[in-house]
């Protein structure tokens, strides 16, 4: 279990406990031969927006990336998959000119992104770097990945809060902002609007942003069909 | 059910373990199997199994009722009901009468009183001391699981335990969360997956997931990569009579 030590030993496996959202990206530094790490996450308004970073670069990479629109982040969130640059200074960077450029004057040796994904549904990436280059074994690889998935849910909760007005809720029970009928809801979203999961579950949060309702009241419209946002749209 | 055909039923519950051993299977699948094996073993009207996620809570993993307002009680009960006693206590939770028995949850007694259960019983999936999660089992009848009958939950949660974190490799410490993380993962792709049939047809979300079940289950396909196919538009399960087919991406 991969678990950061000062956490509770007696918690069930997969539970964040402690200062939980804080530091999601301690445990990246703490379990990988990283330097840093960056978490960003789709806002409310569908713009990227970093909720953490373990040092000044991790987050400096990140926003370089945001304003060139360009990288291995972009990739990954594009790709829904894995984006490995072993080596920054290789001369096999074409695909981001911009992004190559700019990276080659920081000191950075590689960087890594990591799709965070609930389903088919990319709701943010998370960026490593290490000051010098190599790639990451297998059992790294497969730790990341690991890491990854572990933020997920929480990243998503945090994301989703911020553009509920609910506060956020300190039972056991299932998170509202992520039942079931959300995710239903998303699946027909994609449908009635022929756009990515990705695109529909943003579309979701947006509408409920913009009518001052939760994502799951929004949902649930959605699941009666009671809201029909191809309807809506027009 | 007689004792003879019981016990046959519980070790044909144990094969249907062993064979997900040596093959790929489908998680939610094997849960589901095992749930409505467990209902009609133990006698009892429905079920819920719950896992715990990336953040402490409990969700819906299956259930042998797809049906919104079953699934909306498996949720109160993860919030303030016997679910949610047995999950942090790690102790099997048996309500003989919820009408007497569950006024300290309010809002699941009413629920479930209201949906026709008189009883219901949560025993944890348990690993190693740790719980990752219950199997909650309600009756329309009023009366405690007898001793044997909560034995044989046990055993059959314990099962699902198996199911989920595949034997081989529990033995490797991460693997836990990466089991669990990928069997809710799969959960998540299935309601995806069911919104965009629900759409596309026409039908409720009972009929969504019969139908992704049904097409994984005839072309021995696993439901995860169904729904996954389903969710992300690159395979098309037979919705033609949709009015304005989409392409497919």
């Amino acid at each position: 279990m991969n678990r950061p030590p000062d956490s509770d030993a007696d918690a069930p496996p997969g539970l964040n406990t402690g200062g939980a959202d804080a530091d999601l990206c301690s445990r990246f530094v703490e379990f990988l031969p990283i330097t840093g790490a960056s978490i960003s996450v789709f806002d409310e308004t569908g713009n990227q927006s970093t909720i953490c970073a373990s040092d000044e670069m991790a987050a400096r990479l990140e926003e370089m990336q945001f304003e060139l629109g360009e990288g291995p982040h972009w990739e990954a969130l594009h790709t829904g998959r894995p984006v490995m640059v072993p080596d920054l200074h290789s001369e096999s960077l074409s695909s981001w000119p911009m992004f190559s450029e700019a990276v080659r004057h920081t000191g950075v040796g590689a960087v890594f992104a990591f799709p965070l994904t609930l389903g088919v549904v990319t709701i943010g990436v998370v960026d490593l770097y290490c000051s010098s280059p190599g790639n990451l074994s297998a059992s790294a690889l497969a730790t990341a990945v690991n890491l990854a998935g572990s933020v997920t849910l929480p990243a998503a909760r945090m994301a989703i809060r911020s553009a509920d007005r609910e506060d956020a809720s300190t039972t056991v029970g299932t998170a509202p902002e992520l039942r079931r009928d959300v995710h239903q809801a998303t699946g027909m979203i994609l449908v009635q609007m022929n756009v990515s999961a990705t695109e529909a579950f943003l579309l979701l949060r947006a509408h409920a942003f913009s009518s001052g309702r939760t994502v799951q009241e929004i949902a649930q419209d959605v699941v009666a069909r009671r809201l029909d946002f191809s309807v809506a749209a027009e | 059910m007689s004792e003879a055909s019981r016990e046959s039923r519980i070790s044909a519950a144990f094969v249907k373990l062993a064979d997900t051993l040596i093959a790929d299977y489908d998680v939610v699948d094997l849960l589901d199997t095992l749930l409505v094996e467990c209902t009609q073993i133990l006698d009892t009207e429905a079920g819920g199994l719950m896992l715990v996620d990336a953040v402490g809570h409990l969700q819906v993993i299956a259930s042998t009722s797809e049906r919104a307002d079953f699934v909306e009680l498996m949720q109160l009960n993860a919030g303030a009901g016997p679910c949610i006693e047995c999950f942090t206590t790690g102790k099997s939770v048996s309500i003989a009468d919820i009408d007497e028995f569950g006024t300290q949850w309010p809002e699941f007694r009413t629920a479930a009183l209201q949906k026709g259960f008189h009883s219901v019983h949560a025993t944890p999936m348990r690993l190693r001391g740790e719980i990752l999660g219950t199997m909650n089992l309600f009756s329309t009848r009023v009366g405690e699981l007898n001793p044997r009958d909560a034995a044989v939950a046990q055993a059959l949660a314990d099962v699902a335990t198996i199911g989920i974190l595949q034997e081989r490799s529990i033995r490797e410490t991460g693997i836990v969360a990466e089991q669990l993380q990928r069997a809710l993962d799969s959960r998540v792709l299935i309601e995806q997956a069911k919104g965009v049939l629900s759409q596309i047809a026409s039908i409720d979300m009972d009929e969504s997931f019969a139908m992704l079940r049904n097409y994984a289950r005839t072309r021995n396909l696993s439901l995860r990569a169904v729904a996954e196919g389903v969710a992300n538009r690159s395979l098309d399960i037979g919705t033609t009579h949709s009015a304005v087919p989409k392409p497919l991406v």
